[in-house]
């Protein structure tokens, strides 16, 4: 084999690329630096974006170094409305039993997040050689569609790395190069903010404008839920002069307020808020929304989203003592699935049952919580709907407790 | 390792630096590009390396027979052999099934039910690009056209060569083999040049990802969508294939410069193109030229009786070039039947009068009539079936009885058209003002980082270069 061109022939000044390479590099920096500044001054970070998510990690050496048995309620912002740590833990000690709750239930998260972030918990309390007493975990259908896997696809490797170990992603990169190197890139060139997440972001002007009620405005209501809305943020502020309603609130055990913690003016608008919101229109609107992003009605589930589910499950079991996955009550007046969608929910809940061993708590339909104890289709309403259900979780965890 | 991935900005980093200050030399430079274009292959799938290579050394030796044959029957021996090797390749690979789906398909119009076993392989990144490639050197030989050169690693790097590896442009033998033979150092205004293509390419393929909605709404939401959402998506997906296509190849020629290779451009303007030959003339110009020197002519080309069959015939592999599917071939038809009508009209005084005609609102009237009729081309090249494809152009001229619109989807009509329209300005301005632009550095280099940042801050979930799968 042969060449025309002599090996010893030199190809030409060198000069040329390093003018080349410094440019390629010095444009890129320039680039990557402008994006870093256009993120921070739109609060565009990990702490930004899953604000409560990182003020909950945060909390975590401090819970694992009480003295307490722990118990953590986890799952989605259904739970972070619903549940009162406080309350729980003082109806289960009335039952006998000692333990201090936390609210671990994070709006925005679906469970391919939600695994990650179990994950970061899970070796922290390994780290600590700590253990759970209880860990109640929220199997939520409706975070468990395609629908809402397919919404979320512009924030997937932007929370990523923000939740995923080095580890993971190494783990992912051996899987598939292109991907982990992105990903590396995103954690660390980008702080985390993926181009995908930027333009979701711009592009959120650009989305059809949701589906809205034929029920008509009720402009009295209304008139008078912006009344009470003006009174309470006055009212808010006074009983807490810190108060920051999305916060992992350490005090609060991060879950929401109780009765206690308010003046009775404040509990009382509240109250009155609760029955002059729920619009039937307001609930319509809702319903629509939860349909349009989320397939409430029809249930297609997402493989990637039930295997993520079942891998929470085991990951918690793998620092406490006694799991439970438990279904939280539905807003019966608004929510009720078609046909196909029960079956499909009884089909995935048999198959998580199956996968993990775990009986699920199937509180959907429960009595003791009513339409009218909700805020909206999915959430319970504060002072009626999580007291309820809170106190009806403590039976049910006070008599699965004493039956082990 | 796509282009516009994080992977390739650091293989390149890393490319360049051993290419510019370690591979000073001419052989081991061309060594490199060998092993760095393999690795550069192989990050899709390495078992596909030898394929590639065997191409190369199977064409090498070919072409080196073809010349040192004695006599014209041995040359068209050893012609024969290449030909077959290389289609032989696509055939197995791209088309097998294919034609197996189609004769099984062919017999249940007889009664015959019959479950055909499919091949199912997986189709080689490129295989459809460096085939022709390596054919063209062959072919050229064989003609007369070049000599063959000796140095099957010379051969070989010039045809993974990774800039134009996986989607082109289709570089000839002789564009690319001397180049490799007496790689050029690449000069700053060429370097200036490659950066403006590269950014221009990225802008391009970034601005057809965010396409891909529209087109998927009139596409693939499985039923009827309103007017303006089916032409929206006819609008997008002739930008999206534009922008992804066009972009990529923008970004090949720009990143062979800064190495010092020079690659003839791919695109030029097409969307203004005035009749449809005007449109092959500018689309996938080294597609088009190669169909027209390797196939139109073997054929006959012009010379003979049966040019509106020479040309039927090329558009008609020329569409199932891009793809085993009957919506190719159909495509492919369709350009070939509006091509060989332009010419027979051609032939009539007042439509070849009409041809002529530079007036500014015949011009226009030309443009509208092409445009109409390449997007009418893009259905049947983008549509899931030829059924699918028909419903489409169906609705695209009902003016009834389809849903009415989403409330966004005059917007987003108006930023499709924008795209479409912003793309062709950004090309002309690159084919038409580069140079005096290239020279102002207080603007050339900010606007560079404004563009890439632009990249940097756009992005679809799942965005691939819908010429891979060609």
């Amino acid at each position: 084999m042969s060449s025309s061109t002599s090996s010893s022939e030199r190809a030409g000044d060198p000069r040329i690329f390093r003018k080349t390479l410094l440019v390629i590099l010095l444009g890129m920096a320039a680039a990557l630096g402008i994006l870093r500044l256009i993120a921070e001054l739109n609060n565009a970070s990990k702490e930004g974006i899953l604000e409560r998510v990182t003020e909950a990690q945060e909390a975590l050496p401090a819970i694992i170094a009480l003295e307490d048995e722990l118990a953590m309620f986890f799952g989605s912002s259904m739970v972070h409305a619903g549940y009162s740590p406080r309350l729980f833990d003082q109806w289960l000690a009335e039952k006998g039993i000692t333990l201090k709750s936390f609210n671990f239930g994070f709006g925005g998260l679906n469970p391919y997040f939600q695994d990650y972030l179990s994950r970061r918990i899970r070796d922290e309390f390994v780290a600590n050689d700590r253990r759970l007493a209880l860990a109640m975990i929220e199997f939520n259908p409706f975070q468990t569609t395609k629908t809402r896997w397919n919404g979320a696809l512009p924030a997937v490797d932007s929370f990523l790395t923000m939740l995923a170990t080095d580890a993971e992603l190494l783990e992912i990169a051996k899987e598939d190069l292109t991907r982990g190197v992105r990903l590396f890139t995103i954690r660390y060139f980008r702080n985390d903010i993926s181009a995908e997440i930027i333009t979701a972001q711009f592009a959120q002007s650009l989305q059809a404008p949701p589906q809205r009620s034929d029920i008509p405005v009720d402009e009295e209501a209304a008139a008078r839920r912006d009344e009470i809305l003006e009174a309470l943020e006055g009212k808010l502020a006074e009983d807490y002069p810190d108060y920051n309603g999305e916060e992992w609130y350490w005090p609060w055990q991060g879950g929401p307020t109780i009765p206690s913690d308010r003046s009775e003016e404040t509990v009382a608008l509240i109250q009155e808020l609760m029955h002059t919101g729920l619009t039937d229109r307001r609930m319509d609107n809702d319903r629509l929304n939860r349909i349009r992003t989320a397939d409430i009605i029809e249930l297609q589930f997402e493989e990637i989203l039930v295997e993520s589910f079942i891998r929470i499950v085991e990951n918690f079991k793998e620092f406490s003592d006694h799991v439970e996955v438990i279904l939280l009550p539905r807003n019966t007046d608004w929510i009720d699935y078609s046909p196909e969608g029960w079956k499909r929910l009884e089909k995935i809940i048999a198959r998580i049952e199956r996968e993990t061993g775990i009986k699920m708590l199937n509180l959907q339909d429960t009595p003791e919580v009513t339409p009218d104890m909700f805020s909206d289709t999915t959430h319970l309403g504060r002072y009626t709907g999580d007291i309820a259900f809170t106190r009806l979780l403590a039976d049910e965890m006070a008599r699965s407790l004493n039956d082990r | 390792m796509l282009f516009n991935t994080p992977i390739f900005f650091f293989f390149f980093v890393i490319f360049l630096f051993f290419y510019g200050f370690i591979f000073l030399r001419q052989t081991p430079r061309v060594y490199f590009i060998l092993v760095a274009s393999l690795v550069f292959y192989g990050a899709w799938n390495y078992k596909f390396i030898p394929l590639l290579v065997g191409s190369a050394v199977g064409d090498y030796f070919f072409a080196q027979a073809i010349a040192s044959a004695g006599n014209i029957s041995r040359k068209k021996l050893w012609l024969t052999a290449s030909v077959v090797m290389n289609l032989g390749i696509l055939a197995i690979f791209k088309y097998a099934d294919f034609a197996i789906q189609s004769v099984a398909d062919f017999m249940t119009l007889f009664g015959y039910e019959a479950s055909v076993p499919m091949l199912n392989w997986v189709l080689p990144v490129g295989i459809s690009f460096y085939t022709f490639q390596s054919l063209s050197y062959t072919i050229d030989v064989y003609r007369g056209d070049m000599e063959p050169r000796k140095g099957l690693v010379h051969f070989t790097a010039a045809l993974a060569f990774f800039p134009q590896l996986v989607a082109g442009p289709i570089l000839r033998a002789r564009q690319i083999l001397p180049q490799m033979h007496a790689i050029p150092t690449p000069k700053w205004n060429e370097v200036k040049h490659g950066f403006l293509l590269i950014t221009v390419g990225l802008m391009k393929k970034t601005a057809a990802d965010l396409l891909a909605k529209p087109v998927a709404l009139a596409f693939d939401s499985g039923g009827p969508v309103s007017l303006i959402e089916t032409w929206t998506g006819v609008l997008a997906f002739a930008g999206q294939i534009y922008g992804d296509f066009s972009g990529y190849s923008d970004m090949a020629i720009g990143l062979a410069l800064l190495l010092g290779f020079k690659i003839p451009l791919n695109f030029r303007l097409p969307y203004l193109a005035a009749s449809p030959v005007d449109f092959w003339r500018r689309w996938h110009i080294s597609l088009s030229s190669w169909l027209r020197d390797y196939l139109y002519i073997s054929l006959g080309g012009n010379r003979n009786n049966h040019r509106m069959r020479n040309i039927m015939i090329t558009m008609l592999l020329g569409g199932l070039w891009h793809g085993a599917a009957w919506t190719f071939v159909v495509w492919g038809a369709f350009h070939g039947a509006i091509i060989t009508l332009t010419h027979y009209l051609g032939q009539l005084p007042l439509f070849a009068a009409f041809q002529r005609g530079d007036k500014r609102l015949v011009k226009l009237l030309k443009w509208a009539v092409t445009f109409y009729l390449v997007l009418l081309g893009w259905v049947l090249f983008r549509a899931n079936t030829i059924d699918g494809a028909w419903s489409l152009i169906v609705n695209m001229h009902s003016f009834g009885g389809l849903p009415a619109p989403g409330q966004v989807a005059t917007v987003i009509f108006g930023l499709t058209v924008t795209a479409v329209v912003l793309m062709h300005l950004l090309d002309r301005f690159v084919l038409n003002h580069a140079d005096k632009f290239e020279n102002k550095a207080w603007l050339f280099w900010p606007l560079l980082v404004i563009g890439q940042l632009a990249c940097l801050m756009i992005g679809e979930p799942s965005s691939e270069f819908i010429y891979f799968q060609f």
